[in-house]
C-alpha cells in the first residue's frame, strides 16, 4: 500500500506548496526558480531505478538459486505477478475515478463541505486499515481478484474524492487539474494497495514478497520487494511528470496558495 | 461463536495485542518526531537541503510498506526489528516536511526580536510557533503507522495485525470473521483514540496565531490528514 498518495492529500501536498507558497513567503530563504531544479530531480529517479534494476538483474543472472527459490521464480511466475499487479492497479484506478470524479463534481458545486457527521464518517472511514478492509471483503466475497479489486478501490475512493474536490474548488474554472490530481492520487495509492492483494488470493507482486517470507528465501523476497518498489516509484514519477506537464507553474502556485488559504480557515485541528 | 462471545473469551489477548500495536506506533512516532524535527532544524534555512528533504520524503512514502519490509527482513530478520525500522522510516517524512514548512512560515519579527534582545537561538522561538504544523504532521503520520504496523504482522511483527492475518490465513474456519473483525475494529478504535488525543494536545499546547503568517503552514482537510491508506 502506498503512503504517498494520501500524504499528498494531507498537507504534504507535494512540490507546489513548498516551492510555491512556502518559498514565496519566506524572504529569509531565497529560492531558485523551480523548473531547473525540478527537471534535474526528475531525471535522477529514473536513472536510479534503471541502476537498481540492472544491478538486480546482474545479480540474479549470476546467482545459484536453491531449488525452492528457483521454483518460485520460474515459469514466468515473476512476469505473471507483475502483469497481475499492473492489471489490478489500472482496473481499480478506473473504478475509483468512475466513482470519485462525478461525486467530486457534485460535492465541489455545492458548498456542502459536510457537517460534523460527514467529517466523523470520513475520519472513521480513513481509520480503517487497508489490510483489514481487504480481509473483511475476503470474508464476504471469498478469495480472488474480485475482493482485491473492491478492496483496492474502496481504499482509494475517500482520499481521491477529497483531493478532487479540493482541486476543483481551488481552480474555479479549469476542470483538468482537478481530475488529473485525482488520477495521480489514485494511481499512486492503488499501486501500493495492490501489494496486499496477495493476502486475499488476488495475485500481484506481493505474491513474491509473501512467498519469500513464508519460505524464508531471501532471493525471492528481495526480487519481489525490488520490483514492487521500482513499479511504485515509477508510477509516482510518471504522475509527477504528468502534473508538471499539465499546467503552467504560475497557475499551480496560485492554486496552491488559494487552496492553502481555504484550508487555513479551519485550523489544523478542525 | 458470535463476535461478542469471541471478544469476551479472547479479550486478554486482544488487549495485549492492542497494547503492543499502540506502543509500537507511539514509540516509533516519538523517535521519528525527534529525528524529524532535528532534520527540519538542520535544513530549513538552506533552500536546496530543504527541497531535498521534502522531495526525498514523498519518494520514501511512495514505496509500499510490504516492499520496505521485504528489503529490511534480509538485513534484520523477522519480528519487531523490521517493523520498528519501517515505522520510523515512514514516520519521518511528514514530520520533516511540516517542520520545515512551519519554520519557514514563521513571521520573522518574533525571531528577529528574540535575536535583538540577545536570545542567540532563534529556533527556540521558531519551534514553538512551528509546533501546530509539526503536530499536524504527527497526526497524519500516526494514522499511517497504524496501518503499516498491521501489515508488518505478516513478518511476525507485533500488534493487532496478527489477528487479521490469522483470520485471513484460514478464511473458512469458524472464527475467521471474528478474528478479522476484532483486529480491524481494534485498529480503528486505536486510531480514533490517538487522533482524539492529538486534537486535545493541540488545543492545550498551540500558541494561537501569534507569529504565524496569514498563509501559514498547510493544514489538513477534514479532520486529520492521512499518510497512507493502509
Amino acid at each position: 500500500m502506498s503512503v504517498r498518495g494520501l500524504e499528498e492529500r494531507e498537507g504534504f501536498e507535494g512540490r507546489d506548496e513548498d516551492s510555491g507558497a512556502g518559498a514565496a513567503e519566506s524572504p529569509a530563504v531565497p529560492s531558485r526558480p523551480g523548473p531547473r531544479v525540478t527537471w534535474r530531480k526528475l531525471t535522477f529517479l529514473p536513472a536510479f531505478l534503471v541502476a537498481v534494476l540492472l544491478a538486480t538483474w546482474l545479480w540474479f543472472a549470476r546467482a545459484d538459486l536453491d531449488p525452492v527459490s528457483a521454483k518460485a521464480l520460474s515459469n514466468g511466475r515473476v512476469s505473471e505477478a507483475l502483469w497481475q499487479h499492473v492489471r489490478l492497479t489500472v482496473i481499480s484506478t478506473f473504478l475509483v475515478l468512475v466513482v470519485a470524479i462525478p461525486l467530486g463534481f457534485l460535492l465541489a458545486r455545492r458548498a456542502f463541505g459536510g457537517g460534523p457527521m460527514a467529517r466523523a464518517a470520513g475520519l472513521t472511514g480513513r481509520a480503517v486499515p487497508a489490510i483489514g478492509l481487504l480481509a473483511l471483503l475476503v470474508m464476504w466475497l471469498g478469495t480472488g481478484t474480485k475482493a482485491a479489486l473492491v478492496g483496492i478501490t474502496a481504499c482509494a475512493v475517500l482520499p481521491v474524492l477529497s483531493h478532487t474536490v479540493a482541486g476543483l474548488r481551488a481552480n474555479d474554472s479549469p476542470v483538468a487539474p482537478g481530475i488529473l490530481a485525482g488520477v495521480r492520487t489514485a494511481l499512486v495509492l492503488n499501486v501500493g494497495t495492490a501489494t496486499l492483494a496477495t493476502f486475499g488470493g488476488g495475485g500481484g507482486l506481493g505474491v513474491l514478497i509473501a512467498t519469500g517470507i513464508t519460505t524464508r528465501r531471501m532471493p525471492v523476497l528481495i526480487l519481489g520487494s525490488v520490483l514492487t518498489m521500482t513499479l511504485a516509484l515509477l508510477v509516482d514519477w510518471l504522475a509527477s511528470v504528468a502534473e508538471l506537464l499539465s499546467g503552467p507553474r504560475g497557475c499551480q502556485e496560485l492554486d496552491a496558495k488559494k487552496s492553502m488559504q481555504k484550508r487555513c480557515c479551519k485550523g489544523p485541528f478542525a | 461463536m458470535n463476535f461478542w462471545e469471541y471478544l469476551g473469551s479472547h479479550h486478554r489477548q486482544l488487549l495485549t495485542d492492542a497494547g503492543q500495536h499502540a506502543s509500537a506506533v507511539l514509540g516509533c512516532m516519538v523517535v521519528a518526531t525527534v529525528l524529524g524535527v532535528l532534520l527540519g532544524l538542520a535544513t530549513w534555512r538552506s533552500a536546496w537541503a530543504a527541497r531535498l528533504a521534502t522531495t526525498a520524503g514523498p519518494s520514501i512514502l511512495a514505496v509500499p510498506p510490504l516492499a520496505v519490509l521485504g528489503l529490511l527482513i534480509p538485513v534484520v530478520g523477522l519480528g519487531v526489528a523490521p517493523t520498528v525500522i519501517a515505522l520510523t522510516l515512514y514516520g519521518l517524512p511528514p514530520v520533516v516536511r511540516h517542520a520545515i514548512v512551519g519554520l519557514r512560515a514563521v513571521d520573522p519579527s518574533p525571531v528577529d526580536a528574540a535575536r535583538v534582545i540577545g536570545m542567540t537561538r532563534p529556533a527556540r522561538v521558531g519551534l514553538p510557533l512551528a509546533w501546530p504544523s509539526i503536530l499536524t504532521g504527527i497526526r497524519g503520520s500516526t494514522r499511517m503507522l497504524m496501518g503499516v504496523t498491521a501489515i508488518a504482522a505478516c513478518a511476525s511483527g507485533p500488534g493487532l495485525g496478527k489477528e487479521i492475518f490469522r483470520g485471513l490465513g484460514s478464511p473458512d474456519s469458524e472464527n475467521a470473521l471474528n478474528e478479522v473483525l476484532a483486529g480491524t475494529l481494534g485498529i480503528v478504535a486505536l486510531t480514533l483514540l490517538f487522533d482524539g488525543a492529538y486534537v486535545l494536545l493541540g488545543r492545550l499546547t498551540c500558541v494561537e496565531r501569534a507569529g504565524l503568517r496569514a498563509g501559514r503552514a498547510p493544514v489538513e482537510r477534514e479532520g486529520g490528514g492521512e499518510g497512507v491508506r493502509v
